[in-house]
């Protein structure tokens, strides 16, 4: 058996749930991370809690992965309605292993490779009809060169608290599984390329990023109300923030997860909260008070698709005017965007950090995309953070909580101390907290809370230029935000592979917009194009509104994120 | 004796008199506000439990009443509109060193805010609730509120009510509250005495002081309330929640306001919980955040 190497392998994984598609999809991402490939999954769920259609899509590589690819290159089909899903997407090449005899007699399409495995025939033979699964990733073990050691070491060690026997019974249908596809004839291209050698990983997905962060960051009290796409953020601070001593609350609406947010962060502790859209609208208000009465907060928005109810498991990039400017009054408030797992832990330090020295909520914007997506990581070694904590009086003088100061930023101070009795209020103060409603006094607290914020640009990385050494004026530039960053990188790969001068530009610091970044980068490109999954173009909007910029918009937004190939074929239509 | 059943020890303690309790910072309600009685009786039970003002955060929402903590001498927050609940719940959970005292009205505790208060009782969170309770909007200058009676005429309900009102009392003891009591505010020494011990319990007490709007309620005077407010019996069993629910419905259909201490119990406070939790899962602040993310190595 031999077939082509290939670096990059889609395999995709469908059937029905609680057949172990999943389990299958997380074994081969972890034997491939951990024989030191790198790997970029994706799935899909029913919206229904039992049975459905279930799909887990794992690329593997030994280069670089920036984003889930553009289509499979090989369907592992588990039955009928699997492979009647995607039966639309096999092309000449695609490779098509299913279970045979099963509930049903596929009509292979031309040019497709089809392997018939007899999957659940075997795993009944066995006396083990639930490993079905193995003999499936058995069988593709061999025939696309998986990790098979790797492989072997993730079965044993997953099924290890569930006893020796179940360890032995899946092992043995993942080696039967081997035994049958090593007995077919190899006939497509596929084959996985061998990895450099092993690197110090995690894999992670992006709402667990977000929570190991969070607790590297030194969180205290989170407080969350359940939200799909969101919730993971809240089921991994709930098992692991305890072990640091941290205070957890499921709260009964959002209202009051953000309110106890405010609460534990005015009595000096880090804290923050997770959402989606629905959420992060109702809120904008406590919102407002956080920026008004200046106490620090981190809120995660894991956005999905809308308006209202709109699309809650799909991927959409819609918040964007909702972070920036969802709220009455004339608010601000600090808004990041996260790009991929890596970003999804080190963004949420960041955001923490921005947030103490700046007494005020940042909002950090993530993405159904990748809130279940896994990616490998390089180990996030927690002493490599750097971590701050809120400016706190000194005790000298008499304290006045709201001090003009030159920097706007007043030092804080926990209940508890002596002589540090004050009032965090919504209602416009003075320096000491009172109300005043004097214009004078109105207008320089106003500009005392906004001075604040010029200094945030300096604190952070606000923009990533993608150029190649040496690139002049691109022809075409392209302004990318969120998890479509990644998409954009490899389609530039490609583009500059066919000769294409293409310049790219990530934003992660999306309020206050750094736009000097964006006016030097639109300098350097002859035209610009912004791809973003909303059907009105939000960032672009932005940049229109606060730059001379004036960007092409590219936007969908049918539930899912864009591939390199829509960005690709895009760019060749507008440099025709 | 369970660690939770045993006397209130947390507060801080100190020896102030009542006056050194109230700030520089003049009242604004008024003459004649029954909210000024709320205010002496707070400002004499945290005396007589000698609170230190450093440890003591004051809450509120919005409203007349939701501006007490600018009158009184300690950590205080004027949150949002319904919310001093919730505010107050990320306070105590964070640092349960502190007393955390709630004053607000009867729309911003049970209309806008009404979702929360359910929570805070079930969930026993460790914090005083004193509910000034004027049967109306004050600051919105007069409008019906959940607790009006059907028979009042307001700016909203200019030919009278069509609602029937809610009972705080029967509400809180419903949801679980673990303290529950009731006074005219006018009443000092009753509101200052259910104040106190209703800090000292451990878990969360709902106090409901009938505190009269001499601008934009003609109906519930002070003389109306004080002539309603009728003592728990002798001998009513504070214990019992049916015997509770049984005096509150009593007086009630003889027109009477049942006062006193009107139910109390022992149960575990949430933060007694959570401390619990963390000790189950060997928790402290330098638990090292490696084996954590080893968790996730391939």
């Amino acid at each position: 058996m031999q077939g082509i190497t290939k670096n990059d392998l889609i395999i995709r994984i469908g059937g029905e749930g609680g057949e172990g598609v999943i389990s299958v999809g997380d074994f081969i991402t972890q034997a491939c991370a951990h024989a030191g490939l790198d790997v970029y999954t994706f799935k899909t769920f029913p919206a229904e809690i039992k049975g459905g259609y279930a799909m887990y899509q794992v690329r593997a590589s030994t280069e670089r992965l920036y984003n889930q690819g553009d289509t499979f290159d090989v369907l592992c089909a588990f039955n009928g309605e699997a492979y009647n899903m995607n039966r639309a997407s096999l092309k000449p090449g695609t490779a098509v292993v299913y279970d045979s005899p099963g509930d049903f007699d596929p009509e292979i399409p031309p040019g497709v490779f089809a392997y018939p495995i007899p999957m659940s025939h075997t795993a009944k033979e066995m006396n083990n009809p639930r490993a079905k699964n193995m003999v499936a990733m058995g069988a593709m073990s061999i025939l696309f060169n998986i990790p098979v050691e790797s492989l072997r070491e993730v079965i044993a060690t997953k099924f290890a608290r569930r006893g020796e026997a179940v360890v032995q019974g899946n092992l043995a249908a993942f080696e039967r599984g081997r035994e049958l596809a090593s007995a077919l004839k190899k006939i497509d291209p596929w084959t996985l390329g061998t990895p450099k050698g092993k690197q110090d990983v995690i894999v992670m997905s992006g709402n667990n990023a977000i929570g190991l962060g969070a607790l590297i960051a030194g969180l205290d009290f989170f407080s969350a109300y359940p939200i799909t796409p969101a919730t993971e953020v809240a089921i991994y601070v709930a098992k692991h923030l305890p072990k640091r001593g941290g205070t957890l609350i499921q709260a009964e609406d959002e209202i009051a997860s953000i309110s106890q947010v405010l609460g534990a962060s005015y009595a000096g502790k880090k804290a923050m909260t997770s959402t989606s859209g629905p959420g992060l609208a109702l809120m904008s208000e406590m919102l407002g008070m956080a920026f008004m009465a200046e106490l620090p907060c981190v809120v995660v928005d894991v956005q999905r698709g809308g308006p209202s109810t709109g699309l809650p498991t799909k991927h959409e990039q819609s918040d964007l005017f909702l972070a920036i400017h969802g709220g009455h009054g004339d608010a601000g408030r600090i808004v990041l965007s996260v790009e991929s797992i890596h970003d999804c832990i080190n963004l949420t330090v960041v955001a923490f950090n921005l947030a103490e020295k700046y007494q005020c909520p940042v909002l950090l914007l993530s993405d159904g995309s990748l809130a279940f997506s896994t990616q490998n990581v390089p180990y996030p070694n927690p002493d490599d953070y750097h971590v701050v904590e809120r400016k706190r009086w000194d005790g000298e003088g008499e304290y006045r909580r709201y001090a003009l100061t030159e920097d706007g930023i007043s030092p804080m101070v926990d209940p508890g101390t002596p002589g540090g009795i004050h009032i965090a209020t919504g209602l416009e103060h003075n320096e000491i907290g009172l109300p005043n409603y004097t214009s004078a006094n109105h207008e320089a607290m106003q500009d005392k809370r906004f001075r604040k914020l010029k200094g945030v640009i300096n604190d952070v990385d606000p923009v990533e230029v993608d150029a190649a050494e040496g690139a002049g004026t691109a022809d075409l530039g392209l302004i990318a935000w969120g998890s479509t960053i990644g998409v954009v990188r490899e389609a530039l790969q490609r583009l500059r592979a066919e000769g294409y001068k293409v310049k790219g530009f990530y934003p992660k610091l999306l309020n206050p917009l750094p736009v000097e970044q964006f006016e030097a980068f639109g300098a350097s490109c002859k035209r610009l194009l912004l791809p973003e999954v909303n059907f009105q173009g939000q960032l672009a909007h932005f940049v229109r509104a606060e730059t001379s910029l004036r960007p092409e918009s590219y936007t969908i937004c049918g539930g899912m994120p864009f591939t390199p190939e829509m960005i690709v074929n895009k760019v060749r239509e507008i440099l025709a | 004796m369970n660690a939770h059943l045993q006397p209130q020890t947390h507060l801080h303690r100190v020896e102030l008199k009542s006056k050194d309790y109230k700030n520089e910072t003049t009242s604004f309600w008024c003459a004649g506000c029954g909210h000024y009685g709320v205010l002496t009786g707070l400002l004499r039970a945290l005396s007589e439990i000698g609170v230190d003002p450093n440890y003591l955060v004051s809450v509120s929402g919005i409203g007349c009443s939701s501006r007490l903590p600018y009158f009184v001498n300690s950590y205080k927050m004027h949150t949002l509109h319904g919310r001093a609940g919730p505010v107050a719940t990320g306070v105590h959970l964070a640092r349960p060193d502190l007393a955390v005292v709630i004053t607000g009205g009867d729309g911003d505790g049970f209309s806008i805010g009404g979702g929360h208060m359910p929570h805070m009782a079930r969930k026993n969170i460790n914090m005083t609730y004193i509910l000034m309770d004027n049967h109306v909007y004050g600051l919105t200058k007069g409008q019906c509120s959940p607790t009006s009676r059907t028979e009042m005429k307001t700016s909203t309900t200019p030919y009278g009510g069509v609602e029937i009102p809610l009972d705080p009392i029967l509400y809180m003891l419903t949801y679980g509250a673990t303290y529950v009591g009731q006074a005219f505010a006018g009443n000092v020494k009753l509101a200052s005495q259910l104040i106190k011990d209703g800090m000292e319990h451990k878990g969360f007490a709902f106090i409901n002081l009938l505190s009269q709007c001499p601008s934009f309620n003609e109906i519930d005077t002070a003389h109306a309330f004080k002539d309603a407010c009728e003592q728990v019996p002798d001998g009513h069993d504070t214990s019992d929640l049916n015997a509770a629910m049984c005096a509150v419905n009593a007086a009630k259909q003889v027109g009477r306001i049942p006062t006193g201490l009107i139910y109390k119990t022992e149960r575990p406070t949430l933060d007694q919980r959570m401390a619990e939790l963390v000790k189950h899962v060997g928790g402290h602040k330098d638990y090292d955040l490696r084996k954590i993310i080893d968790l996730a190595r391939p």
